[in-house]
This record gives structure tokens, sequence and C-alpha cells, in this order.
């Protein structure tokens, strides 16, 4: 602030001290009476009925507030039906995708959230033009007597042809027990180079000393941990051992004699022994669907899209895979084709541990009519009646 | 003041009120020959709780106010200490009420010492048990009422500001009293119509009813002797802590509400949903979703701007409308119990119409007794300077 601010040029506002809330509630009226200028109150704390007083009008802050508490409660609601129910659909404990009741906590929290928000920063930011630091009355003797137990009433400038001495007189009939004539505010902007650079020096020092006691605290001083029940829980873990069972392993093998749900014992025993097995599948759109795309994604590599032998591999490695069109292969029974998924062939290993048993099945029901496909006779043409 | 009321106190009950009163009265021991003994003792508990709520709730803003010394409510106070007064009647209520144990409570039945849940609780469940708990919270309420009201009758007379020490130093402990009946009489007389169910908060969130329907009657009557040319010096600053009042409870009691629920909701338990499967259900599901509006929607948003809660014509609106709410909050609670269609017919009209008469005819007896502001309380300058 350089030196020819601070000098009061013309007065641009004149501040009457009163010794208690009620000689300057009593105050104002006489003030606004005299129609000097824009009546205004400093005081250290709120005074009930001030507000009505000085006649001022209604806050819009109440207003801000609803529209962005609304608007929070519907944002709130937006994201998390998008992330929820569009984008990334996870059923948690059986409920619905769309569960309101899940987001009701969340939109509250938001709700609040954007309110104080906006009654904060809508108050000190938008409706009182903060921080002003080149307010007259900051500089002015009185302050410390307002920041303490002191009231003020200052009749402001509205126009250039401000009477200062009429205000204070009019100040000094309201009961006033002294009053101070004010410059006019300081509207230069405070945002300086030097002011920047201080306030990021301040961050920078106060970052460096809370990393510091972190540092040293973490280091010092034993992690406590508040509450470890759901950490410390019993539990299994594989390739782990464990003092739960005898042999000390955390990895069990099935029970002898039980078969876990959906995983039918593999075929053993020779590929001749299988010939007679029946594909207990029936040859639907459906299975031919998931025996095509198993196929895709397990034999095709190797057996061609057609099931010739001609697989991208081949020319590889140099491998020479069967070629399920040759008269070897179409004379093959069910059972032998799918003991050859399950136990693997020659080169060929086990596709037991990835395929289902189902689709073992769905695929040698595919291999079926991938062979009729290539030998197709006349009257496969003819649509079924 | 008190020559507006001897203008008004000589005024006699409307014959349209005495009449309807007696047609209730009437139709209450027609339904009980006619209507079926559990749907008689569901209305019956019924009114008990609501008429027992808003005395109590009446007296829980009477302890409010010396417990945190409130200055403000001081005119007010002598409002909630005349509804407090209906506790009085509910006792003799209660007491009838006790009959309905065998007839509607599953606990009180003998073969619920082989029920799996209710086997355990069935001690606490038992008819003697079960009355003398009732009986302890009666007791425990006059206490309060010979406490607070009483004292603050007298002290018109003297003027002696000891009662305002004695009843600080009290409040404590009344609200540690009020705590435990109220909890009581919603464990005991709502939730012990469905003893497998079991909610924590249940207490609390009959206490948010009862709170609500205190200051609610509260307000009404302010409105009311204000009419009447009473209460002089009882501001717009005033009815404006009463709407505040009312309008934070709203909130409050969805949240409490609310919070029961979802925890139930999520973790989906058979004996815990199954209270709410039954109240969202066919008819009772329209029923819900009106007591989320009137007991929440509606308020929150009549009273939701600041010049609202002082305006006399809304504030009356919705102290009519939290009072319905409050009746709808306690069917709610209470009648699925009789099967999954709601009952509303002429028994529950007829019940309707005798407890509203008997209340309405009680308060406006209350509102003739004594001073219409607590004269002899040396706060009451205070009170009546309060600004906002």
């Amino acid at each position: 602030m350089s030196e020819t601010t601070l000098k009061p040029q013309a007065s641009y506002a004149v501040l009457g001290l009163f010794d208690t809330p009620d000689a300057l509630m009593q105050a104002i009226p006489k003030a606004r009476a005299a129609q000097l200028g824009a009546v205004e109150a400093y005081t250290p704390y709120p005074i009930h009925g001030i507000d009505e007083a000085l006649g001022h009008r209604k806050s819009p802050l109440g207003g801000m507030v609803l529209v962005m508490g609304v608007l929070g409660a519907l944002t709130a609601f937006g994201f998390q039906y998008w992330i929820s129910a569009v984008d990334y659909p996870i059923i948690t404990g059986g409920k619905a995708a769309n569960s309101w009741e899940a987001f009701i906590p969340i939109m509250f929290e938001v709700t609040v959230l954007f309110s104080t928000f906006t009654a904060g920063l809508g108050m000190l930011l938008l409706l009182n033009k903060l921080p002003f630091f080149g307010h007259p009355v900051l500089s002015s003797k009185a302050i410390t007597g307002i920041t303490r137990d002191r009231y003020a009433l200052a009749i402001e400038a509205e126009s250039d042809s401000f009477n200062a001495e009429a205000a204070a007189q009019a100040l000094k009939d309201a009961g006033a027990a002294a009053v101070e004539a004010l410059p006019a505010p300081d509207r230069s902007p405070f945002l300086t180079s030097d002011y920047i650079l201080r306030t990021l020096g301040g961050i920078f020092v106060a970052c460096v000393v809370a990393g510091l006691a972190i540092f040293f605290a973490i280091k010092w001083f034993p992690l406590m941990r508040p509450m470890v029940n759901m950490q410390d829980q019993p539990r299994l873990n594989a390739q782990k051992a464990s003092a739960f069972f005898k042999d000390g392993h955390g990895m069990q093998q099935p029970v002898a004699g039980t078969v876990a749900r959906g995983h039918l014992p593999t075929a053993t025993g020779t590929q001749d022994a299988s010939a007679s097995l029946i594909n207990p599948l029936p040859r639907t759109p459906e299975v031919f669907a998931v025996g095509k795309k198993a196929y895709h994604n397990r034999c095709e590599v190797c057996h061609g899209a057609l099931g010739n032998g001609m697989g991208s591999l081949t020319s590889a490695y140099g491998g020479k895979p069967a070629n399920l069109q040759s008269q070897q292969f179409r004379d093959y029974p069910d059972g032998k084709i799918y003991w050859a998924i399950v136990n693997g062939k020659n080169s060929m290993p086990s596709h037991a541990p990835y395929l289902s048993e189902s689709e073992r099945w769905s695929v040698v029901h595919y291999v079926r009519a991938l062979q009729r496909a290539q030998n197709a006779k006349d009257e496969d043409l003819k649509v079924a009646p | 003041m008190s020559q507006n009321k001897t203008a008004s106190q000589n005024k006699p009950a409307s014959p349209l009120l005495l009449g309807a009163t007696a047609l209730g009265a009437l139709g209450v021991i027609g339904s009980y020959a006619a209507a079926g003994h559990e749907r008689f003792w569901a209305n019956w508990i019924l009114w008990f709780v609501l008429l027992f709520t808003l005395g109590l709730g009446a007296l829980f803003i009477v302890a409010l106010e010396h417990l945190v010394s409130a200055r403000w409510s001081v005119p007010v106070r002598r409002i909630p200490e005349r509804l407090a007064t209906l506790l009085i009647p509910a006792i003799p209520v209660g007491l009838i009420g006790l009959l309905a144990l065998p007839v509607l409570y599953p606990g009180t039945r003998p073969e619920a010492a082989h029920h799996p849940i209710l086997a355990g609780k069935a001690f606490w469940l038992s008819i003697p048990f079960f009355s003398v708990r009732t009986l302890v919270a009666f007791a425990l309420c006059l206490l309060g009422l010979a406490l607070l009201v009483g004292g603050s009758l007298k002290q018109d007379a003297t003027k002696n500001p000891a009662f305002n020490i004695r009843a600080r130093k009290f409040a404590p402990a009344f609200m540690a009293i009020f705590a435990l009946v109220i909890t009581l009489i919603a464990f005991d007389w709502i939730s012990g119509l469905t003893p497998e169910w079991y909610s924590d908060i249940f207490g609390v969130y009959v206490f948010a009813g009862a709170f609500l329907s205190g200051l609610a009657a509260t307000a009404l009557s302010v409105l009311y002797l204000q009419d009447q040319g009473r209460l002089e010096g009882v501001k717009g600053d005033h009815l404006y802590n009463l709407g505040a009042f009312l309008f934070a409870f709203t909130v409050f009691w969805s949240y409490i509400g609310f919070a029961q629920y979802m925890l139930m909701w999520y973790a989906n338990l058979p004996d815990e949903v199954i209270y709410y499967k039954v109240r969202l259900a066919g008819s009772w599901r329209a029923i819900t979703i009106a007591l989320a509006s009137l007991h929440f929607v509606i308020p929150f948003f009549a009273l939701v701007t600041r010049d609202a809660k002082k305006d006399p014509k809304r504030l009356r609106r919705v102290a009519y409308l939290m009072l319905g709410a409050h009746v709808l909050d306690m069917y709610w609670l209470i009648f699925p119990v009789l099967g999954v269609t709601p009952h509303f017919s002429w028994p529950e009209i007829s019940f309707a119409l005798f407890f509203i008469g008997g209340i309405v005819l009680w308060v406006r007896g209350a509102m003739q007794r004594g001073e219409d502001m607590p004269v002899g309380d040396p706060f009451l300058r205070e009170g009546l300077e309060f600004r906002l």
C-alpha cells in the first residue's frame, strides 16, 4: 500500500461510536432519517434485529442454497445411477443395479456438501465480495474497539456531494460518543506478485513442516492400528501354511469320493473304451453356438477353422495336427473325439481344465457339423419341413 | 390478559363437539360388540399410543426448556405444560389397554414358550412383567408432571425463582426418564405386536414422532390462543422457533425412519424384512408412500423458507398436517397386525371421533386453568423480549 492512498482526500464516510448495542439500535433510525448517505453498522458480534433496523433487503442466499442443494441431490443420484446401473452394473448383495435406497446416503451427503459450500462461499465471495483489505474501517482508529466492545454506525457516501460535517453532526445528535472521518476505500488489487510469492512460500513451508512431522511421527512412534478385526480374521490362503488342517496346508484335496457341482469326472481308460460313449447334448442352435465358440477359442489354432488341420500354428511350428476332415476322423465315434479332448493325444495336450463337460460335448457336435459341411449332400440343401 | 381469558372462559363447548364425542363413544362401544375384539383392541392401542406420545412429547418440550435454560420459550411454556396433562387421561386408557395383551400380543400367549425366538424373551413379554413396566412408566410420567408442571403452576402465586433452579436440576434426570419411558412404550406396546421383529432404533423413531406431535399441538394451541387475543407479547419470532423445530424434526423423523429401513433392506434378513414386506404390499404400499409424503416431503418444503416458519396461516396448516401424519404413522405401525388389507371403516372413525373429541375437550379445559403464561417465572420478560 503506497503512502498516497492512506491520506484521506475527501472524507468518504463518517463513523460514530456507541458504547452499547441498545444505543446503536436507537441511533439507527435517526441516522437513516437524516438521509445523508448509506447507513451501515460495524459490531463485534451479530445483534438481533439489526437487519430490519438497517433496512437490509432479504438475502438471496437461502434461495441459492435451496437450488444448489437440490442440484447436489440430483448430481449424486445421477452419478450413482450412471455408475451402478449403466456403466458398470455389478449385483451386490442380491440388490438390483438401480437401487435408490442405496443411493440415498450419498445423495444426502452431497446435498449437504453443495448446500454448505454454496452458503459459505456464496456469502463470502459472491455477496460480500470478500476479501476486501482496503475497507476504510479496517484502517480506522476505531477498529480495535469495533472488534472488542464498541458498536459503530457509519454514514457512507453514496454520491460526490457527501457532506461529512452534517453526517458527523447527525451521528452526534443520534448519541454517538465519538466520531471519526474515514478515507475512501482502497480498491487497488491486493493480489500483487509480492503477495502471491509470500502466499506460495507460506504454503511451501507448511508442506515441508507437515511432511517432516509425518515422516518422523511414523519413524519414531509405533504404528497403531485402531481396529484390526477385519485385517486379522482367520482365513485360508492357497499356497500358504495353515494350522487349521492336520497336514499344515492351506490348500486341500477334495474329500474322497465327492464331485464338485458342475464338475463331472473326466473320462478315464483307453480311447477305444470310450468309443461307446453317447453325446448327451441335443443338437440345438444354442449347443452349436457354444461348441463353435469353444472350438474357436481352443481348437482352431491347430485344427483350422474348417477342421482340416491347417491352423495358423501349423505353418509356424511345423506341427502336424489331425485333419478332422479325413475319412479316419469322419468314421470316429463321438466318444473317441471326446476322449481326445479330455486326455489329449500325441502332442495335443488335455483340454479338460479349460472346457467344461458340456463345452466338450458341444465341441464334438460342432466338429460333426464341420465334417458334414465339407462333405455336404444334395438333400442337405432341402429345408426341413 | 386475564380479562380476555374470562371472556372466553364462559363459552361452553360447542354442542357439535360434544355430540361428535358422544357419537364416537357409542361407536366405540358398538365396535367392541360388532367389529371383533382384535380390531377393537388395535384401535384402542392406537389411540392410547397417540394420547401418550402427545402428552409425553409436550412434557419433553417443557423439560428441554429447563435443561438448556431456553429463554425464548418461556412465554409459550404454559402451552406444552397444559398439553402434558394429557398424560393423566392416558393412564386409565393404558390400564384398560392392558386387557388387549392376551388378544393382540403373541408374546403373552402360552404357545410363545415353544416358539424358537420368543421362548428366550418369554419372561420379558409375559403379562405380569409387561404390566409392571407400564405401571413404572406411568409412575415416572406422573413424577415428571408433578415436578415440572405442578411446580410451574405453583410458581404463578409464589413467584419463587427456586422452582427454576429445581427444574433445571431435575431436567437432566427427566431426560433419562423420558428416554426410558418412550423406549418402553415403543418396544412394549408397538414393537411388542410383532415380537419376532426387532430394531434398536425403534424407540428413537417413536420419540421423533412424539416430539413432532407435541410441537404441532403446541403451535396449534399458541395460534388458537393468539386468535382469542390471549398470549399478548408472543411474536412472529416465537412462532419462527416453533416452526424451525417442526421443520428440523420432519428431517429427523425421516432420517431415523429411513436409516432403520435401509439397514434392514440391505441385510435382507427374513426376520427383519418381513416388517417392511407387509407394509410394502398391496394397499399398505400406498399408505407407506402417503406417510413419507405427509410426514416429510410436504411439511419439509412447506416450511423450508424463512418467512414460512413464522407465517401463522401456513404454520397452522402444517401443524394440523403433522398431527394427522403422526396418527397415520402410528396406524402404519400398529394396524398391519390385523391383516394384509388396511382396516378403515366405522370403528376407526368412531375411535377417532371419541378420542379427538376427548382430547379437544380436555385441552379446552386445561387452557382455562391458571395463567396463560408462567407469570411467576423470572425469565418471562427476557422471553418476551426475544428476537431472532
